[in-house]
């Protein structure tokens, strides 16, 4: 049986965001096919609870993407969104879930390498953790 | 709604369909519940595709749509243009961008990047359920005013450019400065408060004596950099010193100065970490060299840290020090200083000969741009943020090059950074383009897929209003939140932050992005 591929959950802003991926692709860049990208208008959208739902429907690490915090598109989306995952982050941490499986990015739409960067860092958490949940549990 | 949806998928770029079988997925897309008719195109983005779409669309009554092709922003907008016209809500338009998202990132693992491909096909189609069609309101300009906050170099070439665009310009400055300038000149006049958003703001002005109102439709800001009052050791040191400026607009005026002319760069010389604002301009080198021009015995010294002076005016240097300019450079060990004792010389330590110098001075200048004191009221006024430095921000460069994150209000000149008159007058001109063609659209679109509140659910705890960049939120009459659909961005910052989830943001609910998540992972690649 192959190993459980890991599963990560990216909710990326509409601007620069989702621009990265469509800049790694067009410079030819590939990455790990386990990642699902939830487009969002801006990481400010994002709620706690979208997050706590994803890693509850089987994700094993999830990742929020928005602008550089001083290019924002919406002006102070980006700072919101890092406040949402901090406030995540500190509640799964005493729930005992490690928190490196929730982490905020920061990108703009000229960084090509910076996608890959994170979805390798992702899938590398998640190979170091292990799956989250009972093993062999499948959604 | 009835709920029959087209599926198109498109393999106008030559990998798609080499890496993954596009076929293969349209015939699952027509195996799905709901699906009435799929099309498999050679370009979405051709106009023979675009008709053969649509035709079909027309002929199966389809309301919905989902597109496999590259993302939203690079479709061609004529195909969104064409299912208006089928009667097809334009917010129905689901776009998947499998060819950024799937297909060239996974090139070498094609399995893989099949079941993804489907997955995201699956997922768009349970979302397109979930969507609601959406109206775009619009909204009249009241006025085609654009308002230029300050009358310097950058404002008056916004105004300039402004009023060819066809708007009718107004420039507000706060001094007696009197020019020519096309529309109204208000002196002596400041910004006391603002209402409204892009395209309809209500400005209050105090003119003079009087206050009144004025409506606009775009506002420059152009309040440039913070010369009338110099702060710093060596400006108190000697009262009769005067920024750059003043100095040049004397001597064009044909003012004799006295001699000898020192130009140090910042009335506040300091150890501590330079910034732009301290840094010497290549204006400096422009006015010596004028006046080593008129009189090649006037005496001429420019004392600098850093010197700002790029691409040509950087020949400026050596025509400078050909005619006979001395230039001293220091650094932070011996920084420039003026005996209150003495208030005619200023002692400086020069870094090629490591000696201190002492100079006698008829004129002293100040080369430097320091941040505007008025920044802050204005940014305050107007709402738009603050850089650390004490200038006024830009906006995401997405929303264009000289604007602030709030539309309808763009930014030039030294107000921004400090800069050199030319750059300053670039930006102007940029500025005052964009602005007139702000007004001149006449009117303001709004509405599609913005924030809204469920009243009954709202507790009025104001979260929403201190969140929103835009001012969008307000409390209404019945004492609850409400949001001004004019100013909505449709940013959902509101809605993630609201305590009693009361706000809900139009075709992106926690629902849809949840379900879009939980197919998202059933998927199993």
């Amino acid at each position: 049986m192959t190993p459980r591929r890991p599963k990560i959950v990216g909710f990326c802003c509409e601007r620069h965001g989702l621009d990265s991926p469509v800049a790694a692709a067009k410079s030819g860049i590939t990455y790990d096919a386990s990642v699902r990208i939830i487009d969002v208008p801006c990481t400010g959208r994002v709620d706690g609870l979208h997050i706590l739902k994803a890693l509850e429907d089987g994700a094993d690490a999830v990742f929020v993407l928005g602008c550089l915090e001083k290019n924002c598109y919406y002006d102070t989306g980006s700072i919101e969104g890092r406040k949402r995952v901090e406030h995540v982050r500190s509640m799964l941490e005493e729930a005992g879930i490690e928190k490196e499986r929730v982490e905020m990015f920061n990108t703009s739409s000229t960084m090509t390498w910076r996608f890959p960067e994170i979805v390798s860092k992702m899938c590398d958490v998640v190979n170091r953790l292990g799956p989250l949940g009972k093993e062999g549990d499948e959604q | 709604m009835k709920g029959q949806i087209q599926v198109i998928g498109c393999k106008s770029c030559t990998e798609i369909p080499q890496l993954i079988d596009m076929n293969k997925l349209i015939e699952k897309a027509s195996t799905m519940d709901l699906v009435v008719s799929t099309v498999l195109v050679g370009a979405v983005c051709d106009s023979k595709s675009i008709k053969q779409v649509v035709q079909e669309a027309k002929e199966r009554e389809v309301d919905r749509v989902v597109v496999l092709a590259c993302p939203k922003k690079v479709v061609n907008p004529a195909l969104l243009a064409a299912f208006k016209k089928a009667k097809v809500n334009e917010f129905l338009v689901e776009y998947v961008n499998i060819r950024d998202e799937v297909v060239l990132p996974h090139m070498d693992d094609p399995p893989r990047a099949q079941a993804k491909a489907e997955t995201m096909m699956v997922a768009a189609l349970q979302k397109v359920m979930g969507l609601k069609p959406l109206e775009t309101l619009k909204e009249q300009m009241r006025t085609r005013n654009v308002v230029v906050l300050g009358g310097g170099a950058s404002g008056r070439k916004a105004a300039e450019t402004a009023a060819k665009t066809g708007a009718h310009t107004i420039i507000i400055e706060k001094g007696t400065k009197s020019f020519k300038a096309p529309g109204v000149l208000m002196q002596n006049s400041v910004l006391l408060k603002s209402k409204g958003y892009g395209g309809n703001f209500v400005l209050t002005i105090r003119a003079g004596e009087k206050v009144e109102e004025l409506q606009c439709a775009a506002i420059v800001v152009a309040t440039g950099g913070g010369w009338t009052r110099l702060n710093g050791p060596l400006a108190k040191a000697c009262k009769s010193a005067l920024p750059l400026y003043e100095l040049d607009e004397q001597i064009r005026a044909g003012k004799k100065m006295e001699g000898p002319i020192v130009i140090v760069d910042s009335p506040d010389p300091a150890g501590k970490s330079m910034q732009v604002r301290d840094y010497a301009w290549d204006e400096s080198l422009e006015l010596a060299i004028e006046l080593k021009r008129r009189s090649t015995d006037s005496d001429i010294t420019i004392v600098f840290q850093e010197m700002r002076a790029f691409g040509l005016s950087e020949l400026r240097y050596k025509e400078a020090a050909e005619l006979g300019v001395r230039f001293i450079r220091y650094d932070a060990t011996g920084i420039p200083k003026i005996d209150p004792k003495e208030p005619n010389v200023v002692s400086v330590k020069d870094l090629a000969q490591g000696e201190t110098i002492r100079l006698r001075f008829g004129t002293l200048a100040f080369a430097s741009i320091p941040a505007n004191d008025d920044n802050e009221g204005i940014a305050d006024t107007l709402r738009i943020p603050m850089s650390p430095d004490g200038g006024i921000r830009h906006g995401s460069i997405q929303r264009g090059p000289v604007s602030t994150p709030r539309p309808g209000i763009f930014i030039c000149g030294s107000a921004l950074f400090p800069k050199t008159k030319d750059i300053a007058e670039e930006e102007g001109m940029v500025a005052g383009e964009l602005a007139g063609e702000f007004a001149s659209k006449g009117i303001i679109e709004y509405g599609g897929s913005v924030a809204e509140v469920t009243q009954e659910k709202c507790s009025a705890c104001l979260t929403c209003i201190r969140t929103c960049p835009y001012e969008a939120p307000f409390i209404g009459i019945a004492n609850k939140a409400e949001i001004r659909t004019q100013a909505c961005q449709g940013c959902g910052m509101c809605v993630g932050i609201c305590p009693s989830k009361a706000i809900e943001l139009r075709n992106c609910t926690d629902d849809i992005i949840m379900q879009e998540t939980k197919t998202m992972l059933r998927g199993d690649f």
